[in-house]
């Protein structure tokens, strides 16, 4: 304890056509147990009442504060500022588009994230209020909701190589999100209506295997494994195709 | 800047899958074919006669005159495929450039060095086949006179660690994105890709020493 902790915090405001883009350094004195959210909170009260920032749960579940902390996506309330250096640089998450300072808006990403992988259970079934809930089987359960535990923070679209270059690639975040529909048994979809949203270069044959979004991810989902499978599925399910013959 | 103008929706296509199976496929013909090929030249390190009986079998049986420009093709068919993901735009260049040494992450690094590494062998591996194929038959005593000149000792000194970098990183690229590695198998993959990549340089360079001290 006791070190001064020197933040280096990109500033910019691209509501003020005055704001030029720039990094604004502060100093803050560690505490114990101290978190990024607690640091910038600090600077807040204490030095510059104008620093944005984004927060909510500050228990790492809302994925509202993910920032770029020494170059790394992460979120800031699960991140302690003892496992860091002293000096910290804090930049906002690239491709969301910014709000100002660390703050970007991830909201308008995700839902057209959301509606472009269709991310709702299609069924023909109408639902009966009155009926038993359906059974799941638990393991299924279990392998849906590992999933599902997905917090839409960015983190896996901010560390991706091609998210970077290429705008209209869907992250590893869509595939987790179709993969978990894959799994439910409610979906109705079918391989070649699943193939036709993702099997593509914007796709799962759109990533180029880098892991960043793997080895990011703060809330551990098996990404990697995810991508695998999805692009075993999806290539196998173009193979079917090239032979079958007629209908 | 990405303005949606058009009125009708691209029909559903599986281009993206079949050019994904096919950059895979060439890739690890390519890695297995390298590997191989290694083996061969290096059965000069024991004794030069081994080695020019592989080659003569190689040549007798037609596999090296039919075999040589199927693999130049494959090579050639693989970079053509796997271009489609290279960033030849200064934009994205520079935007994974940066990235890279902010993330300061190991996989993005090694996709870097697998582009640099493919531009070098695209042009070091077509002279090769070029001068070897154009020179058939092949014999120990040809390779050593050759790599006793001195430029070709340079340039297979450069050529050979662009090689087995970029087939290492190939083959555990491969694994990762096929979920052949799963995630409690990833750091193993990455160490025996580590291993196969140093082995095989150390292969290659013993074999240019036995081609260097060879008695022509």
């Amino acid at each position: 304890m006791g070190r001064r902790l020197k933040f280096n915090i990109f500033r910019y405001n691209p509501q003020d056509p005055d704001s030029v883009p720039h990094t604004d350094t502060f100093y803050l004195a560690e505490t114990e147990s101290m978190t990024l959210f607690i640091a910038l909170t600090d600077i807040r009260e204490e030095q510059d009442s104008s620093l944005q920032f984004d927060f909510c749960c500050r228990a790492g579940i809302c994925g509202a504060c993910a920032m770029m902390i020494n170059g790394r996506p992460n979120l800031a309330c699960k991140t302690l500022t003892k496992d860091l250096p002293d000096e910290i640089t804090l930049m906002p998450l690239p491709i969301f588009k910014l709000i100002g300072d660390l703050s970007v808006d991830t909201g308008t990403w995700f839902r057209e994230m959301n509606e472009k992988v269709e991310s709702w259970v299609h069924t023909s079934k109408s639902f009966d209020p009155s009926a038993d809930e359906e059974r799941m089987d638990d393991a299924v359960a279990e392998e849906i909701y590992e999933l599902e535990r997905c917090i839409e923070c960015g983190c896996c679209v901010a560390a991706c190589g091609t998210a970077n270059m290429r705008r209209d690639f869907v992250g590893a975040v869509a595939m987790n999100r179709i993969a978990r529909f894959m799994l439910d048994p409610r979906d109705q979809r079918t391989e070649a209506e699943y193939f036709e949203i993702i099997g593509t270069d914007e796709g799962i044959f759109g990533c180029m295997g880098l892991l960043g979004c793997e080895d990011v991810c703060p809330k551990h989902l098996p990404l990697q494994d995810q991508l695998g499978i999805l692009r075993r599925k999806m290539g196998w399910s173009a193979v079917k195709e090239l032979f079958r013959f007629g209908k | 800047m990405a303005v949606d103008t058009t009125t009708y929706v691209p029909a559903p296509s599986r281009t993206s899958a079949y050019l994904d199976w096919l950059q895979m496929l060439t890739g690890a013909g390519l890695i297995l074919f390298m590997w191989s090929h290694m083996i061969l030249v290096a059965s000069v390190i024991p004794t030069p006669r081994l080695m020019n009986a592989i080659a003569h079998f190689l040549e007798a049986t037609y596999m090296a005159q039919v075999g040589g420009p199927i693999i130049a093709c494959t090579f050639l068919l693989h970079f053509v495929l796997a271009a489609r993901k290279v960033p030849f735009r200064v934009e994205q260049q520079s935007t994974i450039w940066k990235l890279s040494r902010q993330l300061r992450h190991t996989d993005t690094y090694l996709w870097l060095i697998q582009a640099v590494t493919a531009m070098v062998i695209l042009i070091m591996g077509c002279i090769h086949m070029w001068t070897v194929l154009t020179d058939l038959p092949i014999t120990a005593a040809k390779s050593a006179a050759r790599i006793q000149g001195g430029f070709w000792l340079v340039f297979y000194l450069i050529l050979l660690p662009m090689v087995e970098l970029h087939v290492g990183i190939g083959f555990y690229r491969i694994a990762v994105k096929w979920g052949f590695a799963r995630r409690k198998d990833r750091k193993s993959f990455k160490k025996l890709e580590t291993y196969l990549t140093a082995i095989f340089v150390a292969i290659g360079l013993m074999a240019l020493v036995r081609f260097l001290t060879l008695s022509v």
